[in-house]
């Protein structure tokens, strides 16, 4: 139901900072250091003997993960597009359509379908008449019909009765997100449900009915004002993002834009739909109290339904290298806030990991170099950070860094600490001890998510997806623990250039008496 | 003629084997395939499904030290992890008005000063080279302190987690970091909308002075020195205020040896006074409320009156009604978002506390000329709620929802050993949890009528609206009720 922000992405991103791994890069480490927590390994080593994967005719593949510490199951259903895949003039059209996903089916959501298609039929004609026409007395003549055939529709349907059962069968945690290049539904049920939330989630996307659209549009423009429009983080993302690409989809909000939403149509979230939700393109992750081979019989009985079809367009501009600094700053209502961007390769590049240990280095914890020098010593920031993998980590991305002022000091004093710090990386070696950290810290925190079923659902379909495998969760920590100091200097170099960097100011607007 | 041989020797072995080993092999495929795909895909209406799993409580220990410590242990060694909390008898509720922050600074700097053992560097060092956490802090009704380690680092970070507790070293330079991150704090308190709305509606409910809505200011900050600190720490961080639980891949014998050796003889010298509540009333009867912020596209409303505490026998009731009105395809989702696309985030909730009263809060964000039909509709649903039964596929919903989902109170081990701490801490039942699902079987139509004509009462509904003046069309005034704007401006230092 929400996009996931720009502003929560932030943070959504820093969440997930050890997800991202390269297969090159691991096929580097099959001579590994011994790291001070191996003793991890066995946890570890067993999680991965219960996994089970298997993929149906169609195309549709599944990850099974058996956890039967509670009677519980998590489901995730990932379609493996977002704000990135969308036409030109069409932004906001994937998220739409995760909205539109809670509608319902031609069986779910409907008193009778057969009466409500002509109806949302009938609106979709009168909605691009009224588009197209301008005369006035034409105009209210539409708009009378439109509103009439609207109630009418909406007294035919039932409002979110897809949620409704699956809360009132005692699902938890039901929601979905979009962010620039995935789709995810997802919710959790007591594991005598296991044919319930087949039946229904097969149901959801073999004949989803796209009802109360035009409703849900107001919907969404709210939600945009919310994230975007009234959120002075919100509104900065959107121009940074503008400001560092100039080519890839990666510079639109995944919410889109405001005459962009206004102007999509039914048959846009449909095209979209039967172009990009073809089965080969939909990942399933079951994480919790099941057998594995039920899970398959019923998967074949249920999902086998969908028809295969050819693999989606996938995305192919590529970001030009950047040749200058470049900055956007705003004056809002707002306490001043400092960022910087700087391209890096995408997940699948062998120094992925490497620009990971540095994001930790930098930012986690206590004793993380921003802490200690902008928070701590000089006191120019209240909070310092660093994250990947923003605003994605499926193409060349970024690495982010963000501070926000503290008391009497400015962007600039922040601005200048950080970039010491960020130019420390090139020329001075880190020392093993804060290097062991960050592998140890990497090692713990891989442990400490395994006992979340809808945290592990999320992060083996990531490394699915994103770097060939759900295998390469567990390798990532072996690659991190082969990154060396060199390798933390090579890359800085390489990447902290001021050709390289886009620089975000908020500044406080000046109040007006 | 030999090759001809081979020829047919090859022919029967290949009609041998289609024979006994490919035919048996299809037969068998076939009749493991066979049910399957016999079997068809069902509507969800025709699925018979098994009976819901039983709840099963972990095992635990509870006992008590000498010094009168209470402590919990539930092992879990599904992994080699270890995580503590301890909840200790304060809050900031007890802070004097004009010393308001003094709590939250001595939780903070409790575990950013270092102990007399170990600096901050060291103790940082330490704890984050063994991907190891120890967290303080003292928010409105308790102080809380944790510790996550691996298994291996158990008896080192728990031997730092009990120095924290009970020599912590109140570093100056970290008091003086405090104190300035809490400035920043305040000087940032009205950027998000949110920010504003949620802290003002609390001063309308509570009043601006009260422990439950009052918030730090420069000059309350400035009334604090290292000493309050200190002095604040020893009044009430005692092992008779204290309750810890521990649960992870531990034995629990050790551990419990462990925690004689680390806190049994803790025996501070200062002596113990235990405070008294504050009194809660509510402080604006009823009216509009508006902070005008011109820049804003969107009204941020939160509307509603003085709420309940969890352990009235209404409650259960209570809670059926906030399922019929909030949540996915409750009323106000299905009519304010759904049907009216008047919002994306639009609730009502009677949100009890444990040990004073709550409050009732309805509201969401909408734009700014939608904001007086917003209003009228939540209102309306209230309404609603409070003079006309709820159909019995609403009770249903409710209810099966609540029960249907019980078991996730018990996906993991520390779920109840934190439920345990908190009801012992506030005087709960331990089967607290258990009532309320009994309460909620037994929960009718018309239970849910009477709590909500008599919990809910319009007359008291105090009304808050962060906005643009200019842009909320039909104004205010048009809902009949005095409005009254609230300057927020930030009192600067002197």
């Amino acid at each position: 139901m929400q996009a996931v922000s720009r502003f929560l992405a932030i943070f959504w991103v820093v969440v997930l900072s050890w997800s991202v791994v390269s297969q090159a890069a691991l096929a580097q480490t099959l001579t590994l250091e011994t790291t001070p927590v191996q003793s991890i390994q066995p946890y570890l080593d067993r999680v991965i003997d219960r996994v089970t994967e298997f993929k149906l005719d169609n195309g549709l593949k599944f990850i099974v993960l058996e956890r039967h510490e509670a009677p519980v199951v998590s489901f995730l259903t990932y379609a493996n597009v977002g704000g990135a895949d969308e036409p030109d003039k069409k932004t906001g059209v994937a998220h739409f359509l995760e909205h539109l996903a809670f509608k319902g089916t031609t069986r779910i959501g409907t008193e009778n379908y057969q009466a409500e298609k002509p109806l949302l039929d009938r609106l979709d004609q009168l909605a691009e008449q009224l588009q197209k026409d301008t005369e006035k007395t034409t105009r209210d003549r539409l708009q009378k019909e439109f509103d009439q055939t609207e109630a009418s529709a909406g007294k035919l349907a039932r409002q979110n009765e897809f949620g409704r059962i699956v809360e009132q069968a005692g699902g938890v945690g039901l929601n979905a997100n979009t962010s620039s290049e995935a789709t995810r539904y997802f919710y959790s049920f007591p594991s005598n449900k296991l044919e319930l939330w087949m039946s229904l989630e097969s149901e959801r996307f073999l004949e989803p009915v796209f009802r109360e659209f035009y409703k849900e549009k107001a919907v969404i423009l709210e939600e945009r004002r919310l994230r975007t429009e009234n959120s002075p983080i919100g509104q900065m993302i959107e121009v940074f993002l503008d400001a560092a690409f100039k080519v890839h989809p990666y510079r639109r909000p995944v919410i889109g834009y405001d005459q962009d939403i206004r102007n999509l149509t039914r048959p846009d979230v449909q095209q979209f739909f039967d172009t990009h939700y073809t089965p080969n393109n939909l990942t399933i992750a079951i994480v919790g109290d099941v057998n594995p081979v039920e899970v398959e019989r019923l998967a074949q009985t249920y999902f086998g339904r969908y028809h295969a079809q050819p693999k989606p367009p996938e995305v192919t501009a590529i970001e030009p290298p950047q040749t200058q600094t470049r900055a956007v700053t705003l004056k809002l209502n707002s306490q001043p806030w400092y960022l910087e961007g700087y391209h890096r390769p995408q997940l699948s590049h062998p120094d992925s990991v490497v620009y990971e240990a540095i994001a930790s280095l930098l930012s986690d914890g206590r004793t993380s170099r921003l802490y200690k020098s902008l928070v701590e010593e000089k006191q120019v920031a209240l909070t310092a950070q660093g994250f990947n993998g923003f605003p994605g980590d499926k193409y060349p991305t970024l690495i982010m860094f963000y501070a926000l002022t503290a008391p009497g000091k400015s962007v600039d004093d922040v601005s200048t600490a950080l970039r010491l710090e960020i130019e420390r990386l090139k020329t001075e070696p880190v020392s093993a001890q804060e290097l062991d950290r960050v592998k140890t810290q990497a090692r713990a925190g891989l442990l400490r998510s395994l006992d979340s079923n809808s945290g592990m659902a999320e992060s083996l379909l990531e490394y699915e997806i994103k770097t060939g495998s759900w295998r390469n969760l567990f390798k990532q920590v072996d690659a991190i623990a082969a990154i060396t100091p060199a390798d933390i200097q090579r890359v800085s170099q390489a990447t902290f250039t001021s050709q390289n960097r886009t620089i975000g100011r908020i500044l406080p607007q000046e109040i007006k008496p | 003629m030999k090759s001809n041989d081979r020829k047919q020797q090859i022919a029967r072995i290949i009609t041998l084997v289609f024979t006994f080993i490919v035919v048996p092999l299809v037969i068998l495929l076939l009749t493991l395939l066979l049910p399957a795909s016999a079997e068809t895909a069902k509507h969800y209406t025709d699925l018979k499904l098994a009976p819901a799993p039983e709840v099963k409580v972990p095992n635990y220990s509870r006992f008590q030290l000498k010094n009168g410590m209470v402590v919990y242990l539930m092992e879990d060694h599904e992994l080699p992890l270890v995580s503590g909390t301890a909840l200790i008898r304060t809050g900031d509720r007890f802070e004097s008005a004009n010393q308001v922050g003094l709590a939250g600074l001595t939780g903070a700097v409790m575990r950013s000063g270092g102990t007399q053992k170990h600096s901050p560097d060291q103790l940082n060092q330490r704890l984050e080279q063994r991907a190891a956490s120890i967290e303080t802090g003292i928010g409105a009704t308790s102080g809380s302190a944790g510790f996550s380690a691996l298994s291996e680092d158990l008896s080192e970070v728990f031997s730092l987690f009990a120095e924290v507790i009970q020599q912590p070293a109140f570093a100056p330079e970290k008091f003086n970091l405090a104190k300035l991150q809490t400035q920043g704090g305040i000087a940032r308190r009205n950027d998000d909308p949110n920010g504003i709305v949620g802290r003002e509606f609390q001063k309308l409910i509570y009043g601006g002075e009260s422990p439950y809505a009052r918030v730090v200011e420069y000059a309350t900050i400035e009334n604090i020195s290292r000493d309050d600190l200190i002095r604040f720490y020893q009044h009430y961080f005692r092992p008779s205020n204290l309750l810890l639980g521990i649960v992870g891949d531990f034995d629990s014998q050790t551990m419990r040896s462990q925690i004689e050796s680390k806190f049994g003889t803790w025996n501070p010298t200062t002596t113990a006074s235990n405070s008294d509540l504050p009194k809660v009333s509510q402080a604006k009867q009823s009216g509009i409320f508006f902070v005008d912020q011109p820049q804003l596209t969107q009204s941020y409303i939160q509307m509603g009156h003085l709420g309940g505490q969890l352990n009235s026998p209404d409650y259960p009731a209570l809670s059926v009604m906030n399922e019929v009105l909030s949540g996915f395809g409750g009323r106000l989702f299905n009519e304010i978002r759904s049907r009216q696309g008047l919002a994306y985030s639009v609730y009502a909730s009677w949100s009890p506390q444990f040990d004073f009263p709550g409050v009732f809060a309805a509201g969401g964000q909408t734009r700014s000329d939608a904001t007086v039909p917003f209003i009228k509709s939540v209102l309306s649903e209230l309404e609603k709620i409070r003079t006309q039964p709820v159909e019995t596929r609403e009770l249903a919903f409710a209810k099966d929802s609540v029960l249907n989902s019980f078991i996730f109170n018990f996906q993991d081990p520390s779920q109840t050993l934190s439920r345990l701490l908190r009801y012992e801490y506030f005087g709960y039942p331990k089967d607290f949890i258990f009532q309320y699902r009994k309460a909620i079987e037994a929960t009718s139509i018309a239970d849910v009528q009477r709590v909500a004509k008599t919990y809910l009462q319009p007359n008291k509904i105090v009304t808050l609206v962060v906005g643009n003046q200019k842009a909320i069309q039909p104004n205010l005034a048009s809902l009949g009720q005095p409005v009254t704007a609230i300057d927020i401006t930030i009192p600067q230092p002197t």
